[in-house]
């Protein structure tokens, strides 16, 4: 018989590990929605996040509040200027779809390689951004777990109002229903791309700097969850906001369940067949696409 | 005030409009007749930038289209209605609109522009808060012109606002087109249907395999034998 505060424990650890998913996996689904693109260099921003990470608070011993806006901010820019560089010439030509698929594995190899041939493929540890734990209900939970419950609901809002109601979100959402008609209502939809593969990379990233001190950091660290990410956003719906959100829960408190239940060998298992389970039962996923 | 002179389009290797020219005044309402391939939309889409030109010139008040980028159009007081409608189906009613005041000059405005367009067309502010996806043809058809209007244009391209749609709504909408009109913008319509096109306009031009072969008064097409026998079935 399993203790009933072990298995709140473990359903919180879900909900952590799933809000992170949902995090990489809207910015995945964000880029499909708005430029009909698979981006498989998506792993590395969430890589280059937690690299940031480190050496904004280990090697130059910033305050994390002046090391995390930094760090997106340059990844932010990093992504803009990829997709204005590599991306972007190739929107719109013959046969793009796979182009854009062979570029981003492209981009993702060159800078998972970077990475390790001037960052060292050393596991590199983080320190907390909030250290300690805080007792609720004789629980024991850790004031970094609640940080990133924190963030991905703050994130998921702001996402939210600024879709429904700024000027440049609904530009957004015009450009991913139909970009002709968006441009006949005067929205350059090439810097929306731009933007929006921007906030994309900035999304993977800050998923990166909140799983860093619980993971460690590495070149390769970015695969795994770019594969979750992946299998999220085949659940939630390709395009789907509300999708990514939704799925990366279901996906995280699946996982934190099955290890409870089985063995942790069984976590990357489980979630493969829920892929699996979720392709042949409703192959567009729980949300379908265009929901926003 | 929009004046194209000479132009030639091509898909590709291909030409699709040869020496196009056509000569718009202020104010008036203005119909591009023809049959299905003839180039109708091609030309309009030409207009607003969303093909390339080869040769030739597009003249908006003076100012030369041809060295503009599409989304800059609407900025200068162009607006089109596209074929088919193209609304966004998954906005609401009032989120396409305010979409259509998406250019700096008129977005501070659009809650005006709103108000305004909302008198014009009252059906779409009893559906206001409904996604514009579940909206029937005709109401598509209101929301993409009124969608248009809100970007407050000198002069408004329609592409085929009648196709699918029953002829009482037809009907309907031609008389918003004259409403439009009379409110001062200078109208482009393009039409299959060329008797109800031609009964709400001034003047006419029809567009043949690409090339303008016959233009004048409206009264005058209405009544020539070989647009009788082409297009109005008599």
């Amino acid at each position: 018989m399993i203790h009933f505060s072990i298995l709140i424990e473990q359903l919180i650890n879900g909900l952590v590990l799933g809000s992170m998913y949902a995090l990489v996996a809207s910015g995945l689904t964000l880029i499909w929605g708005t430029m009909k693109m698979l981006n498989f260099a998506h792993g590395e921003f969430y890589m280059l996040g937690g690299f940031g990470l480190y050496f904004g608070i280990v090697s130059s011993h910033l305050p994390a509040w002046i090391t995390l806006p930094l760090v997106l901010i340059i990844v932010f820019l990093i992504g803009v200027l990829l997709e204005k560089g590599l991306i972007a010439p190739l929107l719109g030509r013959p046969g793009w779809d796979v182009s854009a698929v062979v570029i981003t594995l492209g981009i993702g190899i060159f800078i998972q390689n970077f990475a390790f041939k001037f960052w060292g493929g050393d596991f590199q540890n983080v320190p907390y951004m909030f250290e300690g734990t805080v007792k609720v209900f004789k629980m024991n939970l850790a004031w970094h777990r609640i940080y990133i419950l924190a963030i991905t609901l703050i994130v998921i809002i702001a996402f939210w109002q600024i879709m429904k109601r700024t000027r440049f979100g609904m530009a957004m959402r015009a450009t991913a229903q139909d970009n002709e008609a968006a441009t006949l209502m005067g929205i350059p939809y090439r810097r929306i791309y731009r933007i929006t593969f921007g906030l994309s990379a900035c999304l993977a990233a800050l998923a990166g700097t909140a799983l860093a001190p619980i993971f460690s950091v590495n070149p390769w660290m970015g695969s795994g969850p770019m594969i979750k990410a992946f299998i999220v956003v085949i659940l939630g719906g390709l395009g789907s906001f509300s999708g990514a959100i939704l799925g990366g829960l279901i996906m995280g408190l699946t996982e934190s369940l099955s290890v409870l239940f089985l063995t942790s060998g069984w976590k990357d298992l489980t979630s493969f067949l829920l892929l699996i389970l979720i392709l042949v039962i409703r192959p567009s996923g729980l949300f379908g696409t265009k929901e926003w | 005030m929009l004046r194209v002179s000479d132009l030639h389009v091509y898909y590709g290797d291909a030409q699709v409009l040869w020496g196009i020219n056509l000569n718009i005044a202020p104010g008036e309402v203005c119909t591009l007749i023809g049959a299905n391939g003839g180039g109708k939309t091609t030309l309009l889409k030409t207009i607003c930038r969303l093909l390339p030109t080869r040769k030739g010139s597009i003249l908006l008040s003076g100012v030369d289209l041809k060295d503009r980028e599409p989304h800059e159009i609407l900025s200068l007081g162009l607006s089109m209605v596209p074929e088919g409608r193209r609304i966004f189906p998954s906005m609401t009613v009032e989120e396409n609109l305010k979409i259509g005041a998406y250019i700096r000059r008129v977005w501070g405005k659009k809650d005006s522009q709103l108000e305004k367009n909302y008198k014009l067309f009252p059906r779409l502010e009893e559906r206001r808060q409904q996604l514009a996806g579940t909206l029937s043809g005709g109401e598509r058809q209101m929301l993409a012109i009124a969608r248009a209007l809100m970007s407050n244009p000198q002069i408004l391209l329609l592409d085929e606002p009648s196709l699918g749609l029953a002829p009482k709504i037809v009907e309907h909408v031609m008389e918003t087109v004259q409403a439009i009109n009379q409110n001062g913008v200078t109208i482009l319509l393009v039409e299959q249907n060329a008797n109800i096109a031609l009964r709400v306009s001034q003047r006419g031009y029809v567009i043949e395999s690409g090339r303008i072969v016959m233009e004048g008064g409206s009264d005058a097409l209405l009544n020539n034998q070989r647009i009788k026998e082409a297009y109005l079935g008599l």
